[in-house]
């Protein structure tokens, strides 16, 4: 890819996947606020030269035309030693899995889930309410959605922290390696991966049960060549998919949630007193801070925002900028738990949209509701601050938090 | 729809999804039941063709305002 002659394209060396991004201080939003303000797409030289979208209307469109920014790849790195699915596909392909797929994840199916993720949240802060204090990643924002997830699909709950260790990899690489040591790494968790899941596809075909996963591999999908099941490869390509976008994603933003609410305590007070304010807590909540920075291609020669992006260039949205695009929304670096009309990106746009978007609001939902009845009084630790990370799922590791103790 | 009706309010209106358009976020729904439904796959379902009560109208204003892809519109019917 070569910068296009117009010499008018902001030209930067801003890298997602840069450790330091994220540690020891957080300053992706600054850091990107920072390209923002030289343009709605600038250009960066890093992994080989890409646009980075950091503006509202410029991340909406992109989301929204999927035939002129096609989603494979989706990162930059090559995350998943391959294509993950059905994101890496584009309509109709991407279409027919999302017929299949839509169904077992809609609202109605996640909402009867509600009193089942209710007792996981409460069964989660007995562990450590009496304590006063907690590692919040690993008593909580961790342990929550790995549950509630494995459950849905039923994968054995004590094959979690393979299964953690496997996607850290896949997202960050290896901590402290060299390019060529992580792609290695990267590969090979994958392939650690997808060996597990095809002894769950073996399992499954032989011995359906009612979990999604069954259902999956039992349903037929209208692809390009027929109406046909699911191939092993495509299915284990779709529940690695499945697993990094299940877990990684709540746990960010439930530590999101505890870090804007211990720095707003007038908001805090008042989710704490009326939570009639928890739908639309949830929604700033998703807003302030939205963990996915998505990636597309340019299937033909495009202008977007004031550049000429070429076909076969990469691009990266930058949806945390987009969420606090001031063209959009009002005093946009502040947390609103009223906020409205709150049109946030955190889960995409377009076909693509976050499958998994119900039910990230539901345990995001009962999570608010149970940690504000339970350990309302919350704060951080001086001492020992959260741990954040960058890369295309930013999120939380670490986040050890001190409260009253309480039964 | 009568002189007298445009009068005392605003006329009845009609809520309209654009189904090429909306991703099944459920921001619709979860706002304004009492005009959106869900399906089984979590696109919205439009509960009345004709809106003619105000709180209906309104809650359908909601509705259109909170679409993060602009699927919905409120048209006079």
């Amino acid at each position: 890819m070569t910068v296009t002659d117009d010499r008018s394209t902001p030209v930067v060396d801003f890298d997602i996947y840069d450790p330091t991004l994220a540690y020891p201080v957080d300053t992706v939003q600054e850091k990107v606020a920072e390209l923002a303000a030289k343009g709605p797409v600038v250009y960066s030289t890093a992994h080989g030269g890409h646009w980075i979208v950091t503006r509202y209307k410029e991340a909406h469109e992109v989301l929204r035309n999927p035939e002129t920014f096609s989603s494979y790849p989706n990162n930059l790195v090559n995350a998943g030693d391959g294509k993950f699915l059905p994101l890496e596909l584009d309509p109709p392909e991407h279409t027919a899995y999302r017929v299949a797929l839509q169904p077992l994840f809609s609202p109605n199916r996640m909402k009867a889930l509600t009193e089942q993720i209710r007792a996981v949240v409460n069964e989660l802060i007995d562990g450590f309410a009496g304590d006063g204090e907690a590692e919040f990643i690993s008593a909580f924002a961790h342990e929550l959605p790995t549950r509630v997830f494995l459950a849905l699909m039923d994968w054995p709950l004590e094959d979690a922290p393979m299964f953690t260790e496997a996607t850290d990899i896949a997202l960050m690489g290896k901590p402290g390696a060299s390019e060529e040591e992580s792609a290695q790494a990267r590969a090979e968790a994958a392939q650690q991966m997808f060996g597990y899941f095809q002894k769950i596809v073996d399992e499954r075909r032989a011995n359906p049960g009612d979990d999604v996963t069954s259902v999956l591999i039992h349903t037929e999908i209208d692809l390009a060549d027929g109406k046909r099941l699911l191939t092993d490869e495509e299915l284990t390509r779709m529940f690695f998919l499945l697993l990094i976008a299940g877990l990684h994603t709540v746990q960010g933003s439930l530590a999101w949630a505890i870090i804007h609410l211990v720095n707003r305590p007038g908001q805090r007070a008042a989710l704490i007193a009326d939570d009639g304010l928890i739908p639309s807590a949830v929604e700033e909540i998703l807003r302030i801070e939205a963990a996915v920075v998505m990636g597309r291609r340019a299937t033909r020669d495009v202008e977007l925002g004031g550049v000429r992006i070429k076909e076969g260039d990469q691009l990266i949205v930058m949806l945390c900028s987009a969420n606090r695009d001031a063209d959009e929304f009002d005093d946009p670096d502040t947390l609103d738990l009223e906020r409205t009309p709150n049109r946030h990106l955190s889960f995409g746009a377009g076909p693509h949209r976050c499958l998994g978007s119900h039910l990230a609001r539901l345990e995001l939902s009962i999570a608010l509701e149970e940690l504000h009845r339970r350990i309302p009084d919350y704060e951080l630790v001086e001492s020992d601050p959260p741990v954040l990370h960058a890369t295309q799922v930013r999120g939380c590791l670490r986040l050890p938090i001190k409260f009253t103790p309480a039964s | 729809m009568t002189a007298h009706d445009t009068e005392t309010k605003r006329g009845t209106r009609r809520l309209v999804v654009d189904r090429s358009v909306c991703a099944g976020h459920g921001l619709c729904y979860s706002r304004s039941p009492e005009v959106v439904d869900c399906d089984d796959s979590g696109y919205p379902v439009i509960l009345q063709d004709i809106l003619e009560l105000e709180e209906h109208i309104a809650a359908a204003e909601e509705a259109v305002a909170v679409c993060p892809e602009r699927a919905l519109t409120l048209e006079s019917s």
